[in-house]
């Protein structure tokens, strides 16, 4: 049952809605580490880390996502082979990183963060916590969309051909959950 | 003050996200690759072989596609290099869309009918959140897409769905069940007569029809029919002396003796595993045939704190919630939570007459990422 997906690239790109170079590239990879070839997983790996990371952030302690990340790629090097259309390689690792998330919430094992009020106060650090704490209370979609832009570093036009959203509705989220965050934060900092 | 610099970086920065910039920063990505194991390698002449039909399609799609950008009108707009939108490729022969063969990829419009014959099948891309893989003898229609919620009716035939949208975005409607895709990869298939059975390879999927819901999880098929709504599901590596006996009992004659008889069968065989099957019977079957199911899964699955063999019993819907929780397929709250923003027909049994899902008003929610 099924057949292979063997498209062209021009195909491929139009039914998967992603740059066409990057689709290639990722195709051309996922064949080599099917293959057995480690160094281009590992190319893949570095390709598409910060958003698998940037999804676990948003749903995980700090301390955990970058156990996360590693346990999600490496899960998906065991599985690989089960991977019939190697252009969806990023959609496929960014399903296997939100389940691995919600595993790690079902087996709760979760680590605590650092309790804001044992950090020095004005430190970076107590800063950088409440930050991610108040971006980590807002909707989902906004959640993962700053901590995108803000922690790891990706523009609006990245993030939105990374996540397959329009451009408008990636700025409308910036937009929108920077609004919450500065009322957050600036809530906060009127309490203290 | 625009928001530019928070968009791409660009014109005056904003002293504020500056600063989060640089708190955040610590919180950055910045790991090695693990050391991923060695893998055993394919035979180069087996990766040779498999590379043959590939390259001929590739070569043979070049062609066709040089031959139709030859012959296409020079004003003829090209396809969007990215697009939100659904579309679909034949993978092989020339599949249908609204009545019309394609030979290249085309988009499909909400009401749009896609059919594939005995030599054809088509890849879809759904949107920007899964795909598709059409088999030949399928016909589907696109009822409704839009950010946050895609739905298609699956008349007959046979899809692969691969769907990495938030669980809950995603349905199929058949002729005699509802699927709701929880985060997976699955088969579904539809027969002439409007039944079904789905295979779940990842995540899992809900099953319903009406009031009867089932679950299936990675590794398990269920069974639906028209006018019962879905089956019970059962793992696939089950044997079959406990497949047949559950299917007898889902879709039999519905005569009590032969009914405790076949219960007795997949009590006798179901193993710890196939806890997942005995969950489902508890609301299945009745009396004092319900007391030997809750004892089978209680020896398997100890009921969790607070389910009580009394309100099991009963049919406690939040004592089963919470014992299904136990089976570790996944969140029995996230089903509840979709539920609620999607309704089904009134009677799902109606083929390609059905009317179209009727979604409940959703509150105004924030833009949803495709992850």
């Amino acid at each position: 049952m099924g057949c292979a997906f063997d498209l062209s690239l021009w195909q491929r790109s139009f039914v998967t809605g992603w740059p066409e170079n990057a689709t290639a590239e990722d195709a051309a990879l996922v064949k080599a580490a099917q293959a057995g070839d480690r160094p281009a997983f590992e190319a893949l790996y570095r390709r598409h880390a910060r958003m698998v990371h940037g999804l676990l952030l948003a749903r995980v302690a700090a301390a955990d996502a970058d156990d996360l990340v590693q346990e999600v790629f490496l899960q998906a090097w065991r599985r690989l082979d089960s991977l019939r259309d190697p252009a969806a390689f990023a959609g496929w690792v960014l399903t296997l990183a939100r389940r691995r998330a919600v595993d790690h919430y079902r087996r709760g094992v979760q680590t605590a963060e650092l309790p804001e009020e044992i950090l020095s106060e004005d430190s970076p650090r107590a800063e950088a916590a409440a930050a991610l704490a108040a971006i980590r209370a807002l909707p989902e979609a906004y959640r993962e969309t700053l901590i995108l832009r803000l922690v790891e570093g990706m523009t609006g036009p990245e993030i939105a051909a990374r996540t397959n959203l329009t451009p408008a509705s990636v700025r409308v989220n910036l937009h929108r959950g920077m609004k919450l965050l500065r009322e957050a934060l600036g809530g906060s900092k009127a309490r203290e | 003050m625009s928001d530019d610099y928070l968009w791409d970086g660009s014109g005056e920065p904003d002293p504020e996200i500056e600063r989060l910039e640089n708190r955040l920063a610590r919180y950055r990505h910045d790991q090695a690759p693990p050391e991923f194991p060695e893998r055993a390698k394919r035979r180069e002449w087996l990766v040779r072989w498999r590379l043959i039909p590939s390259l001929a399609a590739a070569a043979l799609a070049l062609v066709v596609m040089g031959v139709w950008l030859g012959r296409r009108p020079s004003k003829e707009p090209g396809p969007p290099a990215k697009s939100a939108a659904w579309s679909v490729a034949s993978l092989a022969g020339s599949p249908s869309v609204a009545g019309r063969k394609i030979r290249a990829a085309v988009r499909l419009a909400v009401g749009d009918r896609l059919e594939t014959d005995a030599a054809s099948s088509a890849i879809v891309n759904v949107s920007s959140v899964g795909q598709l893989e059409v088999e030949p003898n399928t016909e589907l229609r696109l009822l409704e897409t839009r950010e946050g919620a895609h739905r298609i009716a699956l008349d007959r035939g046979v899809i692969h769905a691969m769907i990495w949208a938030p669980p809950g975005e995603f349905l199929v409607s058949t002729p005699s069940a509802l699927a709701v895709d929880l985060g997976c990869a699955y088969t579904l298939k539809v027969d002439d007569r409007g039944a079904g059975v789905i295979r779940v390879t990842f995540g899992w999927v809900g099953f319903k029809l009406g009031r009867r819901e089932s679950f299936i999880p990675e590794g398990a098929v269920c069974a639906t029919r028209p006018g019962v709504g879905p089956g019970t599901p059962h793992f696939e590596d089950s044997s079959k002396t406990f497949s047949q006996a559950l299917e007898r009992l889902d879709f039999g004659s519905g005569n009590h003796a032969a009914n405790s008889t076949d219960l007795k069968t997949v009590l006798a065989e179901a193993r710890p595993r196939d806890a997942l099957t005995l969950w489902h019977l508890l609301t299945r079957v009745e009396g004092g045939e319900r007391i030997l199911v809750y004892r089978r899964l209680a020896a398997y699955v100890p009921p969790p704190a607070g389910v009580t063999e009394e309100g099991v019993l009963s049919g406690d819907p939040h004592m089963l919630d919470a014992w299904w929780d136990k089976l570790g397929y996944g969140e029995m709250s996230w089903w509840r939570r979709w539920e609620r923003t999607w309704t089904e027909p009134a009677n799902s049994a109606a083929g390609s007459s059905a009317p179209p899902l009727t979604l409940a008003p959703l509150t105004l929610p924030p833009v949803r990422a495709s992850f």
